[in-house]
């Protein structure tokens, strides 16, 4: 069978000034994970290289180019699955790392654990000798900029905000040539969230969840909405009963909106290389890679193609 | 059959000298929470009180009581969730504070966020003047002598996890057929520091929606996340089946996907309710139409009117 690779690069309305690179972002990252599949890496390795090209680019609110909390400072939560053994590994609330979704792989493969927080999860980075960053060096201009214009508004106007703004997590999901799925998700949260608030991508079932005998997803969109129905797992229930990963998708996302006013998008493949790429927000930059062909969107219903070399 | 609380005081092994405190603890528990739903009050109400008594007795792995870290601290992690708006609150490695259901519930309350993890959790209790305690006033005796005993060269850390997985947790339907969840636990034994165990993870630890019901989960905390077990069971609800078979079917898949063990109670909307659990022990306690039903072992159901005093 064909390997397949789905990214995203975030589920809000992007703004003008983004979209291009936002869009070169997700296919650079698509392109990323498809090469290591083609290589015969594993669905897991995929999605994290995926994920660590978003994370390094500074348009994504993940890894370099995160959002602010409300002391300025970075806080980034990442999760990954396998959905061999459904073994994750994931962190909230950590602090100076690059690349926190090499950092949750580190947690499912070295400990007995599946999520580290805060101080735990950076004392653990040391451990195993994974560098810090500076915490100067996670923030952008942009970023910086955007937190002094809102960090004067009220909680609750921000909260208005940030139903609009700023959700860009980044995210990958993938099948490999041996029908193995996983995948990841990385995020910097919301723009100035409260000090320590973990948001829906590390947390299992929400943020992301991958099983081999029914597929995998990576959502984003506003947390708190995707927590309170456990997003992922729940287009993957979908899908058990025998939906198709494009109507589990919608279905879901549709719930969400009628039963919490949330809105968010999700990227899901199946083990038998199905996948879609949905979202009802205003804008998702996706991009996907399937027998050689690079498909990507940023404005709904936009599905456009590009033949890559063989 | 409205309203009814179920408890659970940890799936695990509970050493004989310790068992008759565990029950009368959920008993316990489980009658205070039933007198605030036959005075009309509501679900989530009830379900916090219920672990505020657990976490307040030091018999049980929460609050005071909770096993220690890696470096001899107690982190501690709580959800809470309303089944009428899916409205959840959750502190994640949570520092020096009595009740961390309480500190959960703020977070669902007070804030448009779902969960704290750790300082920043700190830095928030302490905004709403929640009174700090000293690490000293968390740890028991018991909990300090297992925690020596697993530094040991020769110590099974897997085995001794086994002996106090005792998470606490509770679901309650009130009058109004409001549905709400609580579960709080200091986590697993030596747990490295930061541990975030399935406790504090929506759909792991617990979930509760008015529409299908609500399930509060304890055990082995990386294998019920690994398959979101509150909301397995949940779905299996949603598909039509009992609270008992829907409780069963996820613990089995559980047990032979993961290789994991561990306990549930489950409530649904009409007031149907199960206590089921995989591991050797749950001690678990219902309270519905003035009975307070309880056990600890596979099979035993025991039951007596709420207004007799606790059993043992």
């Amino acid at each position: 069978m064909s390997a397949v690779i789905v990214v995203h690069g975030g589920a809000w309305a992007i703004p003008e000034e983004l979209a291009q690179a936002s869009v070169d972002g997700v296919k650079a990252a698509a392109c990323e994970g498809s090469s290591v599949l083609k290589r015969g890496g594993s669905a897991l390795d995929a999605v994290e290289a995926a994920v660590r090209s978003m994370e390094d680019n500074s348009v994504f609110n993940a890894g370099h180019g995160s959002t602010l909390n409300t002391d300025g400072e970075v806080e980034l939560d990442a999760i990954i699955m396998d959905g061999r053994t459904l073994a994750s590994g994931a962190v909230s609330c950590v602090k100076n790392i690059a690349n926190p979704v090499s950092l949750a792989r580190a947690v499912m493969e070295k400990t007995s654990h599946i999520m580290l927080a805060d101080r735990g999860a950076n004392l653990f980075a040391e451990s195993i000798g994974m560098g810090t960053v500076p915490a100067d060096s996670l923030v952008t201009e942009y970023e910086r900029k955007e937190w002094e214009k809102h960090k004067n508004y009220v909680a609750g106007v921000m909260e208005d905000f940030n139903t609009q703004w700023a959700h860009d997590t980044v995210g990958a999901v993938a099948v490999d040539c041996t029908g193995n799925v996983a995948c990841a998700t990385s995020t910097g949260g919301i723009r100035n969230k409260m000090v320590g608030r973990v948001g829906d991508s590390p947390i299992i079932g929400s943020g992301g969840y991958a099983d081999n005998f029914i597929g995998a997803v990576s959502c984003t969109g506003h947390g708190e909405s995707i927590l309170k129905v456990t997003l992922a797992r729940l287009i993957l229930s979908h899908i058990e009963q025998g939906k198709s990963v494009a109507d589990a998708s919608q279905m879901s996302l549709l719930y969400m909106g009628e039963r919490v006013q949330g809105a968010g998008g999700a990227i899901v493949v199946s083990p038998s290389g199905q996948w879609a790429a949905t979202f009802t927000t205003e804008r998702m930059a996706w991009a996907a890679v399937e027998n050689d062909v690079l498909w990507y969107g940023l404005d709904p219903k936009e599905r456009l193609k590009e033949q890559l070399p063989k | 059959m409205l309203p009814v609380v179920v408890i659970h005081g940890g799936a695990g092994h509970v050493p004989r000298d310790r068992s008759d405190m565990s029950i009368s603890g959920v008993c316990s528990a489980a009658r205070a929470a039933y007198g605030i739903l036959r005075g009309g009050g509501n679900s989530m109400d009830a379900v916090v009180e219920a672990v505020i008594q657990m976490e307040n007795n030091p018999t049980f792995n929460a609050g005071c009581g909770s096993v220690l870290n890696v470096k001899g601290e107690v982190e501690m992690d709580a959800l809470v969730m309303d089944g009428k708006t899916l409205a959840s609150g959750a502190v994640s490695a949570v520092r020096n504070i009595a009740n961390p259901i309480q500190l959960a519930r703020l977070v669902m309350d007070k804030t448009t966020h779902a969960c704290l993890t750790a300082e920043g959790a700190s830095q928030f209790a302490r905004a709403m003047g929640v009174p700090e305690v000293p690490l000293q006033s968390l740890i028991t005796e018991y909990a300090r002598m297992r925690w020596q005993k697993n530094l040991a060269h020769d110590a099974n850390p897997v085995e001794s996890q086994m002996g106090k997985m005792g998470t606490v947790g509770a679901v309650a339907v009130d009058r109004e057929g409001n549905i709400a969840c609580a579960t709080s636990t200091g986590g697993l034994l030596n747990k490295m520091e930061g541990r975030v165990g399935d406790t504090p993870c929506i759909g792991s630890g617990s979930y509760a929606d008015n529409n299908i019901g609500a399930v509060s989960t304890t055990g082995h905390g990386e294998a019920i996340m690994k398959v979101t077990l509150a909301r397995l069971i949940l779905f299996h609800m949603e598909q039509g089946q009992s609270v008992e078979a829907a409780s069963d079917l996820g613990l089995a898949f559980m047990k032979s996907r993961v290789n994991g063990l561990g306990g549930v109670v489950t409530v649904d909307p009409q007031g149907h309710w199960a206590a089921r659990f995989s591991s050797l022990q749950m001690a678990w306690a219902a309270a519905q139409k003035d009975t307070l039903h309880y056990g600890l072992y596979t099979g035993e159901h025991f039951t007596q009117s709420i207004d007799v005093p606790n059993p043992h």
